[in-house]
């Protein structure tokens, strides 16, 4: 598969805000770059493009993480570097990230969420293989970005994109990969869900903080919560996405129950058979990994895994409260 | 009491009365400033549009150099321009020394230093969130320039009118290389230099008034551009 190489992103030369010996993406591939503020994100994005440093790319479409829109119209900021077909492109899209309407009014009017959808449309509309976003979605609540993130995802089919964020919903969104840079260095990087499950060493497990991503799809809208269809199992999660809806849903460690016995009437929601294949203990908590037909990571202290009796192999049963469990819409090409 | 008013009313008697000859005074004027203003600008703008968007090492020299620049005594350029244009010197053989031609010569090396070092302070104040988004563009340099330069009009207009108002208001650096020739080199600012050291104050007052009204006239332009520019366009 082609990929797209870069080697010693390094900046500065003395004592560097970011050491990463090599980044790759793939082909059509939406790597996220994943920190706490302050791990270096922002400067790797701008090494990569060129815009500090060596050894990035000038030909890659960049979206700053706060966008600035010069003087003028929106209509003018839109265009701003594009040519004639591009230009129709960015039109489209400021159309589908909700700003048509206001490509006649006067740059400074807009608001930050307005700013950043104007500044996205004109960055996913430049024709290059590779786009490079830096917390895309920040300045949007969350009913809006799961909109704006589908539309990136339809934007970037069969183009490679590295996006910067702090935040696992975004994460869990728009990723095909991620990459965790903790202090200017990659701790892990590995598919979305995996890095999640199984975090390498306990400094990425409190970054990442959320063990569990499963995929689904929405079947119906319970209340406040919706009921999804994972893997035979139906699971309850908090969210209000309609029917159909491809989504990922993000628990903790510390939200799944493990029990021997199959559980009576319980207020937990979602209860699963399962068998446990690996037990991790990493510092002052026990990682569990049942088998439910997909993963499930529980996070238990070294009582509870004395107390069960707990070896790979062992038949157990996995609660999750749904009020601990958190659907959002999958970024995906409509 | 009596001598101001007496100053005065010679003044606009001479006003009155002038004809041809004040009338080639204020044409050359503004022909020399005018020109000098333009080719100050056009080089001094862009110039220091990339001077304050340039981030390589040894900047700050050409800044300092600016800055001098825009401090430099009228007198001394006027001098080192002379040199340059007698007819022993390098340029002798252009023959211009004593014409218009050698006062636009000194006047543009006195507007491009205002012209750039003015821009360049603007372009310096941009926020960092807008040179990022700069950087992001990729744009061309003319591209880039032309968005920079209506990002910090006011800057720019500042700059065009700080460029005229040192030109049109020098008289060291002309009355050097121009020599203050009757009806060929003479311009306001000799006038007066020559009307006060006759004595002949009414007239002397009489061509400060007229300079005024132009230096009101183009700055008043020029601050409706500027005005302008921060609320359209």
């Amino acid at each position: 598969m082609a990929e797209r190489r870069f080697e010693d992103l390094r900046w500065p030369a003395e004592d560097p805000i970011v050491d990463i010996p090599e980044l790759s993406v793939q082909l059509g591939e939406r790597l996220i770059v994943f920190g706490p503020n302050g791990a270096g994100k922002t400067t790797l994005l701008r090494l990569v493009a060129a815009v500090e440093g060596e050894g990035g790319t000038p030909y890659a479409s960049y979206l700053p993480q706060r966008p600035y829109l010069f003087r003028g119209t929106c209509r003018a900021n839109l265009h701003l570097g594009l040519d004639t077909e591009a230009r129709i492109r960015a039109e489209d899209l400021a159309v589908r990230l909700g700003v048509g309407d206001r490509l006649d009014h006067q740059a400074h009017t807009l608001s930050g969420g307005e700013r950043m959808r104007l500044s996205m449309a004109r960055t996913l509309a430049v024709d290059t293989p590779l786009v490079l976003l830096d917390e895309p979605l920040a300045p949007l609540d969350l009913r809006d970005r799961e909109a704006v993130a589908a539309v990136i995802a339809d934007a970037l089919v069969g183009r490679s994109a590295i996006i910067v964020t702090h935040d696992r919903d975004t994460a869990a969104m728009l990723g095909d990969r991620m990459a965790v840079m903790i202090d200017g260095k990659i701790q892990q990087v590995g598919a979305v869900a995996e890095v999640f499950a199984t975090p390498s060493n306990d400094t990425v497990a409190a970054i990442v903080g959320v063990s569990n991503v499963i995929d689904g799809k929405v079947i119906a809208r319970r209340g406040a919560l919706v009921e999804v269809e994972w893997g035979g199992h139906r699971f309850f999660a908090l969210g209000d996405h309609p029917p159909e809806t491809a989504v990922k849903v993000l628990f903790g460690g510390e939200a799944v129950g493990v029990h021997k016995e199959p559980m009576g009437e319980s207020s937990a929601r979602n209860l699963f058979p399962g068998v446990v294949s690996e037990i991790r203990e990493t510092g002052r908590l026990a990682e569990i990994v049942i088998d439910c037909g997909s993963p499930v990571v529980a996070l238990i202290t070294p009582g509870s895994l004395d107390a069960l009796g707990l070896t790979p192999g062992s038949e157990v049963h996995v609660s999750v409260k749904a009020t601990a469990a958190r659907a959002v819409a999958v970024g995906e090409a409509e | 009491m009596e001598f101001l008013a007496d100053v005065f009313e010679a003044a606009f008697a001479f006003l009155g009365d002038s004809g041809g000859e004040l009338a080639r005074v204020v044409l050359l004027t503004l022909v020399v400033a005018g020109l000098a203003t333009a080719i100050g600008v056009a080089i001094g703008v862009p110039f220091g549009i990339w001077l304050g968007l340039a981030r390589f090492r040894g900047r700050g020299a050409i800044w300092t150099v600016v800055n001098v620049g825009m401090g430099m005594p009228p007198v001394l350029v006027g001098l080192f321009v002379l040199l340059l244009l007698w007819s022993d010197g390098p340029l002798g053989p252009l023959n211009i020394l004593f014409t218009p031609a050698a006062m636009v010569i000194v006047q543009v090396l006195l507007a491009l230093p205002i012209a750039a070092g003015v821009t360049a302070g603007a372009v310096a104040g941009l926020a960092p969130d807008a040179r990022e988004q700069l950087d992001a563009l990729h744009l061309t340099f003319p591209r880039r320039g032309a968005v920079v330069a209506k990002e910090v009009w006011p800057g720019v207009t500042a700059a065009i009118a700080a460029t005229f108002g040192r030109v049109v208001s020098e008289v060291g650096a002309v009355l050097i290389v121009g020599g203050n020739i009757l009806g060929e080199t003479r311009v306001l600012t000799t006038a007066i230099v020559q009307e006060t050291r006759q004595a002949r104050f009414g007239a002397a007052v009489a061509l400060g008034i007229v300079l005024l009204v132009i230096a009101f006239s183009v700055n008043g332009t020029l601050t409706w551009l500027q005005f302008r520019g921060r609320h359209v366009g």
